[in-house]
């Protein structure tokens, strides 16, 4: 189908939204800040008859502290991340994440609902989400799901998302000073690069120098985002030093299957992944949460 | 068949009203229907940035914007920067420091540098740098673009 021929629905609220999805799911795609999509739909990689156009929902756009956690809607963009004081304090690692993705004119329309619903292994907000414990919350006219980000992610490029639900928002327990989180990405350059590795790490627990929860997020080393479990055990409840550290991220290899593509091979992405997990391993325990 | 919508916005501080297909970027309108060619199309993906424009007050790249999502907002391109025949601070200050080789991705710059001035009056050379990750220029000429924006600032100041 040519673009000329694509029809763009624009809802103003989200039941009219969730009526439209309803009656057109079968010919129709749901477009949020567009950076992704529409450069499929000019490439050809997607075809579509209708677009729903969401960018418009405000009641789809908050950053909020709730009961200890923070919710985001699904259309906040990665500059309402990058501004947000609560980000900053109880999710650094998302804030460190979204001020490495593209450049700011695509920090200004690309949202964290979109990146999950474009499924890339290589998106970078995605590490930090599987770091944090996410919840993913969807919505059809009849019902709330609430689906761990894990399970949201079922392979590559394919999503628990029904074809009359959309992403309404995500949340998580907010991080505290008690817990350390970096995230870190290896790009071609600085701007405007798709990870080549990225790496997400939280502990959570701290007692003396240990943590009772760690969890450590792969990006672009596998289909999917990928948890490094054999890593994360080897850190749990153990006193973290240099060389615990070292010897934890090295066996971060155990869950990644890299591939080789345009941005570098998978014998480079498996040499330098157990570097970059040590680095962010090291950045979050010895070196306090500096945004 | 083609679909066909009016859309309505706000093109350098006019209201206007175009009728196109939905699907279509706001580049493409700016340039193939409203005869607006300051912003350029040279990535269309969102990676050089000369198709910067300025949407609600921030800067976006018009190549990743539908035209539908363009409906209602306030768009400013290079060319409404100028008032009353006016060049803006950041367009005289290139004039200057000569920040221009090709020309062909300033337009972009100079977007970028301006938005960046409206929302940040006093930016570092960091703040520079980090404002115009974004804007490629393939003749490489930074330099004089940065010094012209520094400048920028200094002469909004006084």
């Amino acid at each position: 189908m040519m673009r000329s021929q694509i029809d763009v629905l624009s809802p103003q609220t989200i039941d009219e939204a969730l009526t439209l999805l309803q009656q057109h799911q079968n010919t129709i795609r749901i477009i949020a800040g567009g950076s992704d999509i529409i450069i499929q739909l000019r490439d050809g990689a997607v075809k579509t008859e209708k677009l729903l156009n969401i960018l418009a929902l405000k009641d789809l756009r908050f950053i909020e502290e709730k009961d200890n956690r923070i919710h985001i809607g699904a259309v906040t963009t990665y500059s309402e991340i990058i501004r947000s004081e609560q980000i900053k304090k109880h999710a650094w690692i998302l804030l460190q994440a979204a001020k490495q993705i593209g450049a700011t004119q695509l920090q200004n329309t690309a949202t964290i609902g979109g990146n999950l619903g474009n499924a890339s292994p290589a998106g970078d907000t995605l590490p930090p989400l599987y770091a944090l414990g996410t919840i993913v919350v969807t919505r059809n006219q009849s019902a709330r799901r609430e689906i761990p980000v894990e399970k949201f992610f079922i392979s590559y490029r394919k999503i628990d998302l029904k074809p009359d639900e959309l992403i309404e928002e995500i949340y998580f327990d907010r991080l505290t000073r008690n817990d350390a989180g970096s995230y870190l990405k290896l790009g071609l350059r600085k701007a405007n690069a798709i990870s080549v590795v990225d790496v997400a790490v939280v502990l959570r627990g701290k007692r003396g120098n240990s943590y009772r929860d760690v969890k450590v997020a792969l990006g672009a080393v596998a289909p999917t985002i990928v948890r490094a479990r054999a890593c994360e055990q080897a850190l749990i409840g153990r006193r973290l030093t240099e060389k615990s550290l070292r010897e934890a991220a090295k066996i971060s290899l155990d869950d990644a299957s890299p591939i080789t593509d345009i941005r570098g091979s998978a014998e480079y992405r498996r040499r330098v992944l157990g570097s970059l997990v040590y680095q962010a391993l090291r950045k979050a325990v010895f070196e306090g949460n500096k945004v | 068949m083609r679909v066909e919508h009016d859309i309505r916005f706000k093109l350098n501080g006019q209201s206007i009203k175009v009728k196109c297909p939905p699907a279509y970027t706001l580049l493409e309108v700016l340039r193939d229907q409203l005869d607006v060619t300051s912003p350029k199309e040279d990535c269309a993906k969102g990676e050089c940035g000369a198709c910067t424009v300025i949407m609600n007050g921030q800067p976006v790249c018009s190549c990743l914007v539908l035209i539908s999502q363009a409906e209602g907002s306030d768009i400013v391109t290079s060319d409404g920067l100028a008032k009353n025949g006016m060049l803006n601070a950041v367009q005289k200050a290139f004039i200057k420091h000569g920040a221009v080789q090709c020309g062909h991705c300033i337009p972009g710059m100079i977007v970028s540098a301006s938005a960046l001035l409206m929302r940040n009056p006093n930016p570092t050379r960091v703040d520079i740098k980090d404002a115009l990750s974004g804007n490629l220029c393939r003749c490489t000429g930074y330099t004089k673009i940065i010094a012209a924006i520094e400048d920028a600032a200094k002469s909004r100041r006084v």
